[in-house]
C-alpha cells in the first residue's frame, strides 16, 4: 500500500512539475510576442496593453454564456458582438456571472464580484435583478447598472433597455395571415410562456395577431399557455394540442425552444419561432421569426460609458427601440411563406421604422393585391379587446409604452386563450 | 473466489491521512488543468484566482470576505446540527426542507416587523424558526420512534415539500401574501423592513454580521454539549447501539426525538441567521447547505471541530470556484460546479484510502500458501530427481 501511496505521490508531482515548465513556456512565449524587448515577465506586458481597453464589462446572465440558443445566448452574442465593434477584448475585458437565480441576495453578490473585478458597466438580463440592481446602483454609483426588461432607473447610473418586439412579432404575423389565407385554415395557435400576466408576452400576442388579420381578418389566434419560459415538454405538448384539437395551420410562439416549430414540422404545417431563425430545426413549417439584435443597444449602452459615464443617463437613459434601431427585426423568410408576403413585410416595416404607423394605434393596415403588387391601405378602426371594450378610438393614437412594457393585460379581438 | 477484502485501519496515522489529502488534491487539481488547458486557460493563473478567490487586485476585497462569511455560516450550523443527528445513526438528510421551514417562519415575523426593536425582531425570528424546524424534525423523529418509519426517506421528502411550498409562496400574487413585493407587477419576494435586518460591528469599511460571531460560538456550545454532558453521551451510545443504551436503561425513544429537535431547531437558525443577514427570502435561500452539510459531516467524521475547519474549506473552495469562473468568459458556473464536484469526490477517495486498506482474504492467503508448499513440493521432488540421477551416473562413471 505504501508503495502505492508513494508511486501516487511521484506521478503527481512529476505531472505538476511538467505543467510548471510548460507555464513558464507559456508566459515567455507571450513576453516574447511584445514589441518592447526591455520589459521583462508577464505582468508588465499585461500593463502595457490595459490603458489601450481600461473598459470592462460586466453581465449577469440567468442561464450560461455556453448555451447554444435561447434568451441568455442572445444576449452573450449581443454584447460580445458589441465589444467587438467598440473595440474591447470579449476574452479579456468581460466578466460574467452565470445562472443568477432571481434571488436578491444571489444577483447583489453577483454585482459585489463584478464591481471588485473592476467593472465600469453591468448588464443584467434577467427581469428579476431589478430591485437588487437598483439598490446595488446606489452602493456603487461609478458603476453604470443597465437592466433588461426592467423599468426602474434613477438620474445618475441606472436605467433599463427592452425592444419594441411586438413590431416584430406584426411582421411574423403577416407571414402568417398569407399562409392561413392559402391554406384556407384560419386557425392560427400560439405556444405562449404566459397570457395576460405578463405585459411582454400579452403585447407579443397581441402584435402577432393583428398582423395576421391585416392580411386574413377572418383569422383566429388560439393561444395555449404554459405558465413557464422554457420547458421542451411542455413547449410541445401545447403546440401538439394546438394542432390536434384546434386544428391550427400555423403555430406561433413565446418560448424558448424549437420544440413548438419541431412538431409543426413533424404534422406538416406551418409555424414562426422566437429569438432565432428555427429554419434550420424545421426546414419545411418555419416562416420567419421574430428576433432580438442586442449588439445594437449594447454597442450604444458601451460607447457612451466609455466617452462619459456622467453623461449616460442623458446620452442613453431609458433605452426603447424597435424596427428602427435594428434592435428588433425578422429572420430571413423561408422558401415556405407564401409570395406576397416579402412586399407586405417590406411596406409595413418602412411605416414603423419611418414612424408613420405603429400596431397598437386606431389605424388599421390591410393588404391587398398579388404577388408583384401588393398594396397597402389605412383604415380608421377602434382597437378592441376580446371582450369588445375599446381600448383606442378609430383613428386614435398608439397606446403609450408604458402600457406595451408594464400594464398591457387584455388580449385584442381575435385571441382565444384555450387553458 | 475474491482474492482482497477492504479492512479499515485500526489506527490511521495522521501524517499518512493529510498526505493522502494532498495527493487527492493535486490530482484533482490535474485533472482540472487538463479541461482548462483544453479551453485554452492558464491553470496556475486560474488556481491562482480560485485559492486566493479573485482577493489580489479586488477592488472591493472586504465584499468577497463579507460575502465568504454568508456563505459560511449556515453551512457551519448546518453541518454542526446535521453532525448531531448523524452520531445518534439518525439520517436526516432533510436539512434543505428544515432550513426552509425556519426561513419562511422567520420571514414571517420579519415582513411583519415594521417599527419593532431590531433585536427584539431578530430573536423572535431566531425562535421561531427554531421552534417550526424543531416541530418538524420531531415530528419525523416521533414517526420513526412510533411506527420505526424509514427517517431518510421521510426527511428526503420534507425536502421537496417545502421547495414546492417556498415557490408556491413566490409566485402568488394574493392579498394574503405579505412576502412578495406590492409594488411589483409581477410576483417577486419582497425585502425586509430594517427592523429584521441582521446589524454588526463595523470594522472600517468590513462589517462583521453577529451572525458569525451567533454561529462560532454556538459551534462551542455543541462542541460541549457532545463532549462532556451526559445528554451529550447518550447520543452517543445510542449511536453506537440503541439495544445498550436500552439495556443501560436510558430512553431511547425520548433521547431520539430530543436530539432530533435540536438538530432540526440549529438548522432553523441557521435559516433565521440566512434570511436576517440576506434582508430578503426566496426559493434559492439554502444554497444548498442541507446537502453540502451531509458531505462536510462525514468528512469532518462527525466532529465538531473538524466540520469546522472542514466548512471553512468548502465555503473558500464554492466561493473561489464562483469567483475565479468569473474572470474567464468561456468558463461558466457549471465549470466552477464541475471543479468543486472533482475537488470532493478526491478527497472522499482520499479520505476511504486513509481509513481502508486492501488486505488479501483469508482464503486467498491460504490458497497462495497452498500453492508455495505445492512448489516447493514439486521443487524438491525434481532436484530429488536429478540428484538421484546424478547419482546413477556417478555411479555409472565409477563402474565404468
Amino acid at each position: 500500500m505504501k508503495k502505492f501511496i508513494s508511486m501516487l505521490v511521484t506521478a503527481a508531482l512529476a505531472v505538476s512539475s511538467v505543467f510548471a515548465l510548460a507555464g513558464c513556456n507559456g508566459t515567455q512565449g507571450s513576453g516574447d510576442q511584445g514589441t518592447t524587448p526591455a520589459v521583462t515577465g508577464g505582468d508588465e506586458t499585461d500593463e502595457t496593453a490595459a490603458p489601450a481597453a481600461d473598459f470592462k464589462v460586466g453581465a449577469i446572465y440567468i442561464n450560461s454564456q455556453n448555451d447554444t440558443s435561447g434568451y441568455t445566448f442572445a444576449h452573450h452574442k449581443g454584447i460580445t458582438a458589441a465589444m467587438e465593434q467598440v473595440g474591447l477584448d470579449p476574452a479579456k475585458d468581460l466578466y460574467i456571472v452565470d445562472n443568477v437565480p432571481e434571488d436578491d441576495e444571489k444577483v447583489k453578490q453577483a454585482i459585489d464580484q463584478l464591481a471588485g473585478n473592476g467593472c465600469n458597466i453591468i448588464f443584467g438580463i434577467s427581469f428579476g435583478y431589478i430591485n437588487a440592481m437598483d439598490e446595488k446602483a446606489k452602493e456603487y454609483p461609478d458603476i453604470i447598472f443597465s437592466h433588461a426588461t426592467g423599468y426602474l432607473s434613477n438620474d445618475t447610473n441606472f436605467n433599463n433597455y427592452f425592444g419594441r418586439i411586438y413590431q416584430a412579432r406584426y411582421l411574423a404575423g403577416i407571414a402568417a395571415g398569407y399562409k392561413s389565407l392559402a391554406t384556407g385554415n384560419n386557425n392560427i395557435g400560439f405556444v405562449s410562456a404566459w397570457g395576460t400576466e405578463y405585459a411582454e408576452t400579452c403585447s407579443g400576442i397581441n402584435g402577432f395577431t393583428l398582423g395576421a388579420l391585416s392580411v386574413n381578418p377572418n383569422a383566429k389566434v388560439y393561444v395555449y399557455e404554459i405558465s413557464t419560459w422554457g420547458d421542451q415538454e411542455l413547449e410541445r405538448q401545447a403546440a401538439e394540442t394546438l394542432i390536434d384539437t384546434y386544428g391550427c395551420g400555423v403555430i406561433g410562439q413565446h418560448c424558448d425552444s424549437a420544440q413548438p416549430q419541431i412538431v409543426a414540422n413533424e404534422k406538416g404545417v406551418f409555424g414562426c419561432g422566437y429569438n432565432s431563425d428555427m429554419t434550420t430545426e424545421a426546414p419545411d413549417a418555419h416562416l420567419t421569426a421574430p428576433i432580438w439584435n442586442w449588439d445594437a443597444y449594447y454597442a450604444t449602452a458601451m460607447k457612451a460609458a466609455m466617452t462619459n459615464p456622467a453623461t449616460f443617463m442623458t446620452e442613453v437613459g431609458i433605452y426603447y427601440e424597435g424596427l428602427n434601431a435594428g434592435l428588433v427585426d425578422i429572420a430571413p423568410l423561408s422558401k415556405n411563406c407564401e409570395p406576397q408576403t416579402a412586399e407586405a413585410i417590406a411596406l409595413a416595416k418602412d411605416l414603423m421604422t419611418k414612424g408613420e404607423w405603429d400596431v397598437f394605434s386606431g389605424v388599421k393596415l390591410s393588404f391587398s393585391g398579388d404577388a408583384g403588387s401588393v398594396t397597402v391601405a389605412k383604415t380608421d378602426a377602434a382597437l378592441k379587446t376580446n371582450e369588445g371594450a375599446e381600448i383606442v378610438a378609430a383613428g386614435g393614437p398608439s397606446v403609450e409604452d408604458s402600457v406595451i412594457t408594464g400594464s398591457m393585460n387584455y388580449y385584442v379581438e381575435g385571441v382565444t386563450q384555450v387553458n | 473466489m475474491r482474492k482482497y477484502h477492504l479492512v479499515r485501519r485500526s489506527n490511521p496515522r495522521m501524517t499518512t491521512t493529510i498526505l493522502l489529502y494532498i495527493n487527492g488534491l493535486l490530482l484533482s487539481l490535474l485533472v482540472g488543468a487538463i479541461l482548462l488547458y483544453a479551453l485554452d486557460i492558464d491553470p496556475f493563473e486560474y488556481y491562482g484566482k480560485m485559492f486566493t478567490m479573485g482577493l489580489i487586485g479586488n477592488k472591493y476585497g472586504f465584499k468577497t470576505i463579507e460575502g465568504l462569511l454568508k456563505v459560511f455560516v449556515p453551512l457551519l450550523i448546518t453541518s454542526v446540527a446535521l453532525s448531531i443527528s448523524f452520531k445518534m445513526r439518525f439520517w436526516n438528510i432533510g436539512g434543505e426542507g428544515e432550513f426552509l421551514v425556519g426561513a419562511i417562519c422567520a420571514s414571517i415575523i420579519a415582513f411583519n416587523s415594521t417599527g419593532m426593536p431590531n433585536v427584539v425582531t431578530i430573536v423572535l425570528m431566531c425562535l421561531a424558526a427554531m421552534l417550526s424546524s424543531g416541530i418538524i424534525g420531531v415530528a419525523i423523529a416521533a414517526l420513526k420512534v412510533k411506527f420505526n418509519t424509514n427517517e431518510t426517506l421521510m426527511t428526503l421528502m420534507l425536502n421537496y415539500i417545502m421547495l414546492y411550498v417556498i415557490r408556491y409562496i413566490g409566485e402568488t400574487k394574493a392579498d394574503w401574501n405579505f412576502f412578495l413585493r406590492a409594488d411589483s407587477e409581477r410576483p417577486k419576494f419582497g425585502t425586509f423592513p430594517d427592523s429584521a435586518i441582521m446589524g454588526g460591528i463595523q470594522i472600517g469599511k468590513f462589517k462583521l454580521l453577529w451572525a458569525v460571531i451567533i454561529a462560532i460560538v454556538l459551534t462551542a456550545i455543541v462542541y460541549v454539549y457532545l463532549k462532556y454532558t451526559k445528554r451529550g453521551y447518550e447520543i452517543n451510545v445510542v449511536g453506537d447501539s440503541s439495544a445498550t443504551a436500552k439495556y443501560a436503561g436510558m430512553n431511547v425513544g425520548r433521547i431520539v426525538l430530543r436530539t432530533m429537535f435540536l438538530s432540526s431547531a440549529l438548522i432553523g437558525l441557521a435559516a433565521a441567521l440566512t434570511v436576517s443577514s440576506a434582508g430578503t427570502i426566496s426559493d434559492t435561500i439554502t444554497n444548498d447547505v442541507g446537502w453540502t452539510g451531509i458531505i462536510v459531516a462525514w468528512l469532518g467524521k462527525l466532529s465538531i471541530p473538524a466540520v469546522f475547519i472542514i466548512s471553512i474549506l468548502i465555503s473558500i473552495l464554492q466561493y473561489g470556484c464562483q469567483a475565479a469562473a468569473t474572470s474567464y468568459p468561456a468558463i461558466d458556473s457549471n465549470f466552477a460546479d464541475l471543479m468543486q464536484g472533482i475537488i470532493l469526490v478526491f478527497a472522499l477517495i482520499a479520505d476511504f484510502e486513509a481509513n481502508f486498506k486492501l488486505v488479501e482474504t483469508a482464503e486467498a492467503i491460504q490458497r497462495r500458501k497452498e500453492r508455495k508448499q505445492k512448489r516447493i513440493e514439486r521443487k524438491q521432488t525434481v532436484t530429488g530427481k536429478a540428484e538421484k540421477t546424478a547419482e546413477a551416473t556417478k555411479e555409472g562413471t565409477t563402474n565404468e
